[in-house]
């Protein structure tokens, strides 16, 4: 049996003993409540993993969402009699609602903006809220909260609790191993990458952002049941800040240390009781632990623990078959054309009205000085940047107007000058990301033939028996390899490389030619770009010189770089 | 004499080697060109003499005092002013605020460094009609500009010019060789990196070649130029094509 | 319009606060690009510095003033010491969770070392205030406002006419490059903590007598600084100053004419409305990026 597979059964028998244990085992009422709020609370938090874990996307307002779930079961059934269930789905979708409106108006921003926004809501519920008493009922709260029918003694609501609890974990823990959880990966580790490997990062980060929202929701709402009293002031923008702290306690990356962080940050100030007598004095501590936990444990203890096992992984198997690349052929007569290219930035014209027009298959390149357009050139055929004038042809398909990842599904595949791998993820993981891009026709027969694709493609270069091992841990040279594997395992149609000998010394160099050869032996077309000629002139047939954001040259790569004009644009002699 | 001597220098960033084994020595009052394609480590080198970067092997001494691993600051308080690649100007200062910065080095008062400003604008008398713009506003050639007259402010033993030709038009470029020239006349030491080798060996009195991290020739510009080599070193050459 | 200048007068008045708190907060961004939750709590823990001090102590109003503000100055070099000098190279996430650490920390110390009662504080002058025509100007409102506009003077002259402030300036748009000239940046960054201390202390002294001193002020108005500097433009000095009043202007009025309680909502409304339509606020990008 695999090694998840094993978990997955530890994990199924772990949560039906905690659910048994809290269905029998008689406690009192006060730790009854202690266990409950640690439940509800790690629901929530388990949205914080997700979000803020594996996405990378700030959130301040967990309680926010947890109140809404809170508020929809204790107003459904006190004021308006409907029945639990009900309620608990509306408040849920309530709080998915509202947290797909604030992603929608404000991700694309990020950063503080998306810090700024999330307060900003947080204090207007608490506002709404406390104000509003004729629906809220204000500052008293709403008490007398119902259970659902079958669950209305304290212990068997608990262990529902403790039930659904298990269950969101579990969908939690399994989301970092699917697409869209590796998407969500990629995106917090490199969203430029994440982009050019065919991710749409902003529907990521919303869907993110939604399901966070979602399960403080969930929690909230069994909260309301759990408590039978909800008030205001018990989703406060502190209780935002609670929440944010179990998850970065325990290491926000997985539900696993969010149930850590959660159960010692609800335990450990009931043990230290004594520090609740002076007023003030455990949260005094519990932000210095923010501030600390900040400093010396970044992945929380969870994320410490896992990286000591990650160093264990076995060896993958062999793969089956070789790598095929089948790129695209509508039959138009180039792979890449651009026509008439333009971009300004203000006055300053860095590509100014460039034709380009790379044949099938072999690799063709594109230099020029420092300073001639080259990367900026890239970067607008890539979809980094928006152009100014002109229009970009993909196998025929014109793709000016397309957004990055869109232009990946059109074939279009790069590697960056300095190296964008997803760092957090194993060189498979990452090779993965890549192949699993939206139209990829090679992967249609499921998961054992992405996966069997990305190591095949890991083999092409050479790296296949370290497949399971964290990036930092290769050398400059092969991350270098990686991300020409993940880029191949996509099967593009045309391979763009810019600057791929940058710090490599002469044995990687070596290497890497060899590798051109082989890939454009696949039938494949690369578009190359570099300073180091003699790996341009001994791996381009076709060369295309820049100066100046124009175009000075073209042609046969011995021909072009024998022209005075090329040498001068270069040395710097006069004509 | 000898004002500036690298002895085997060798820098990395990570785990990437950028300079190995170089040495090169610059006279006082010559104008020295370090020439090479891009990624060959003249940057790097740059980087190094000034403190940015610390070398990992080698030494660097100025005026014989070794200075390898001293910070910036106390580099430039030494009399060695580093104008960067990029001219990085700053965008929301006047020019005159610029300049005056670059007196930063030591412990003058505001009145005796406007006033050296003022003076330094007889020098460079195409940016005398922006003194209170701000930094942003200036073309790429008023920009090198005020940057070299930033540099000259600390009034500098030795100059590191760093790719002062870079996205400037032809024409331009001559106005900033000329300043480089007339820099020169006043006997202050440069280190000049640039991609054009041409313009820089025009206005040099010695040149280094680098490739890829080492140091591969050395001469008067006139030998320099005239030889094979250098055009292999930018533009890639038989030899290192039989070796792949 | 006898109560439209009222309201003007409180809303400047108010605002004025949120203007300083906003502009030491935007100070410490552009040096550092540190997002600090805690600036309001500066404010707080200088008004509880002045109820010792002045109320429990007994000591002259001018004396625990600049003692306090002296403690400002050594509490905004300690957190740039602890919060953001061991951060400054990693990303804006550990950074900006810290600082909520740090605002946690400080608001729930002086919970701790104080209670929780709210404190009152007197005003800095006796008289309560001045009838001028139909509209009552009360003393400590007109205080704020000649501080606050003192202030902005010093920071004008400051940042335009000393060449340290050239200096601070030169080292919020290029590090490195400032590095190079041989500027202190490290003693830049710890003078600018300690001057948005000082700018968010004073701010708390001044505003102290007209609400209560709580444990709560220092967030509530923090967080109304931060929704001054997206209305203003993020970054930017002369954006954070007039959000400020703008802020203060807006929930004045919101609270008169619209709604007491929700009052406190406004503000939170405009950032959301200002981030939609327009998020790099009233005055954008005031310096642009060569490319």
């Amino acid at each position: 049996m695999s090694r998840s597979a094993i978990g997955q059964v530890f994990y199924a028998l772990l949560a039906a003993v905690l659910v048994a244990l809290a269905a029998t085992v008689k406690t009192d009422g006060y730790i009854a409540n202690i266990l409950m709020q640690a439940a509800t609370y790690a629901i929530a938090v388990f949205g914080l993993s997700i979000v803020l874990g594996l996405c990378g996307q700030i959130n301040l307002a967990q309680a926010a969402f947890f109140a809404l779930g809170a508020y929809s079961v204790a107003l459904g059934t006190v004021d308006y009699h409907i029945p639990f269930w009900l309620c608990l789905l509306g408040g849920m979708a309530i709080a998915l609602a509202a947290g797909a409106g604030l992603g929608l108006m404000t991700l694309r921003l990020g950063g503080h903006y998306l810090a700024m926004v999330t307060i900003s809501f947080q204090q207007i519920l608490t506002v709404v809220l406390t104000n509003a008493i004729g629906f809220t009922h204000g500052p008293d709260g709403v008490s007398s909260i119902p259970r659902p029918a079958g669950f209305a003694s304290g212990q068997s609501f608990l262990a529902l609790v403790v039930a659904i609890m298990a269950i969101s974990g579990y969908l939690v823990w399994r989301l970092a191993d699917t697409r869209l959880g590796r998407a969500m990966r990629a995106v917090r580790d490199n969203e430029l990458a994440a982009s050019a490997n065919g991710i749409d990062v902003y529907r990521t980060k919303l869907i993110a952002f939604a399901l966070a929202a979602l399960l403080a929701g969930l929690g909230g709402g069994l909260f309301a049941s759990g408590f039978s009293y909800v008030s205001p002031d018990q989703f406060a923008f502190a209780d935002s800040i609670v929440l944010l702290t179990m998850a970065l306690l325990g290491g926000a990356a997985s539900p696993i240390g969010s149930a850590i962080g959660t159960g010692l940050l609800i335990l450990i100030p009931e043990w230290l009781r004594f520090l609740k007598s002076v007023p003030g004095l455990y949260l005094a501590v519990y932000g210095a632990a923010v501030i600390l936990i900040v400093l010396f444990m970044p992945d929380g203890i969870w994320g410490y623990i896992s990286k000591l096992f990650r160093a264990r992984k076995p060896a993958p198997s062999k793969a089956a078959e070789p790598l095929t690349l089948r790129p695209l052929d509508s039959g138009a007569p180039m792979a890449l054309e651009v026509k008439g290219l333009c971009k300004h930035f203000g006055g300053l014209k860095a590509v100014d009205g460039v034709d380009l027009q790379v044949r099938r298959g072999g690799a063709h390149a594109l230099i020029g000085p420092n300073g001639s357009g080259k990367t900026t050139m890239v970067n607008v055929v890539t979809g980094l940047y928006r152009a100014t004038a002109g229009e970009i042809f993909v196998d025929g398909v014109d793709v000016t107007t397309l957004p990055a990842h869109k232009r990946t599904v059109a074939g279009l595949a790069r590697t960056f000058q300095n190296i964008r791998l997803f760092r957090s993820m194993t060189a498979l993981e990452n090779v993965v990301v890549g192949a699993e891009r939206d139209g990829n026709a090679l992967i249609e027969r499921g998961r054992a033939a992405l996966w069997g694709r990305a190591r095949a493609a890991l083999d092409f270069v050479g790296l296949e028996n370290r497949a399971n091992e964290a990036i930092p841990s290769f050398s400059y040279g092969h991350q270098r390899l990686i991300e020409i594997a993940r880029a191949l395992a996509a099967n593009p149609t045309v391979l763009l490389l810019d600057e791929p000998a940058a710090g490599l010394n002469l044995s990687e160099k070596k290497e890497l030619h060899d590798l051109l050869g082989r890939i454009a032996a696949q039938g494949l077309t690369i578009l190359l770009i570099d300073h180091d000629m003699t790996l341009i002139s001994g791996a381009a047939r076709h060369v295309t010189v820049l100066n100046f954001g124009r175009r000075i040259a073209d042609g046969e790569t011995a021909d072009v770089l024998r022209q005075p004009d090329v040498a001068a644009a270069y040395l710097g002699v006069s004509e | 004499m000898t004002l500036l001597e690298a002895k085997d220098l060798g820098v990395a960033y990570g785990e990437i080697e950028a300079l190995r084994g170089v040495s090169f020595t610059i006279e006082e009052g010559a104008v020295v060109a370090l020439l090479g394609s891009n990624g060959a480590g003249k940057s790097t080198t740059l980087r190094a003499v000034s403190g940015l970067v610390a070398p990992r092997a080698g030494s660097i001494l100025f005026d014989g005092k070794s200075i390898a691993g001293l910070s910036p600051r106390a580099i430039v308080k030494l009399g060695i002013a580093h104008v960067p690649e990029g001219r990085r100007v700053f965008p929301g200062l006047t020019v005159r605020e610029n300049i005056m910065l670059g007196a930063s080095n030591g412990s003058a008062s505001s009145a005796v460094i406007g006033r050296e400003a003022d003076a330094m604008f007889d020098f460079f008398p195409s940016i005398k009609p922006f003194a209170n713009a701000l930094g942003w506003t200036l073309s790429g050639g008023q920009q090198q500009m005020v940057a070299v007259a930033r540099g000259l402010m600390a009034k500098p033993r030795l100059l590191l010019l760093d790719e002062p030709s870079l996205g400037l038009a032809p024409v331009v470029t001559q106005a900033v060789f000329q300043i480089i020239n007339d820099i020169h006349k006043r006997g202050t030491t440069v280190l000049l990196v640039e991609q054009n080798a041409h313009m820089a060996l025009k206005v040099a009195n010695w040149g280094y070649v680098l490739e890829t991290g080492r140091l591969a020739l050395s001469g008067d510009p006139a030998t320099l130029w005239s030889d094979e080599r250098i055009r292999d070193a930018y533009l890639g050459g038989e030899q290192a094509k039989a070796a792949l | 319009m006898d109560l439209f200048l009222q309201l003007l007068f409180t809303g400047v008045g108010i605002g004025a606060v949120y203007a300083l708190v906003a502009l030491g907060f935007v100070l410490i961004f552009r040096a550092t690009s540190v997002v600090n939750f805690a600036q309001g709590d500066f404010s707080m823990v200088a008004a509880y510095l002045m109820v010792v001090f002045a109320v429990d102590l007994g000591w002259p109003y001018w004396v625990a003033f600049l003692i306090s503000i002296a403690g400002m100055a050594v509490l905004g070099a300690v957190f740039n010491l602890t919060v953001y000098y061991p951060l400054r190279h990693r990303t804006f996430l550990p950074v900006l969770i810290s600082t909520i650490g740090a605002s946690i920390f400080l608001a729930n110390s002086v919970l701790a070392l104080y209670g929780p009662q709210p404190q009152v504080l007197p005003g800095w002058l006796d008289t309560p205030g001045f009838q001028v025509g139909p509209v009552y100007l009360d003393s400590q409102y007109l205080i704020i406002i000649c501080v606050t506009l003192a202030l902005v003077a010093f920071q004008y002259w400051l940042f335009e006419r000393t060449l340290i402030g050239k200096k601070l300036q030169a080292t919020s748009q290029d590090k490195e490059m400032a590095t190079l000239l041989g500027i202190p940046v490290a003693g830049m960054i710890m003078l600018t903590f300690v001057y948005s201390a000082v700018l968010g202390g004073i701010a708390g002294i001044l505003v102290a007598p007209i609400l209560f001193v709580s444990i709560q002020m220092g967030s509530t108005i923090a967080l109304k600084a931060f929704a001054a500097t997206i209305i203003g433009g993020f970054g930017d000095v002369a954006g954070a100053i007039l959000g400020g009043f703008a802020i203060g202007i807006i929930e004045t009025f919101g609270a008169a004419y619209i709604s007491v309680p929700f009052k406190d909502a406004f503000a939170f409304l405009v950032v959301i409305l200002f981030l939609i339509v327009r998020p790099q606020g009233i005055f954008g990008e005031r310096v642009a990026e060569k490319a």
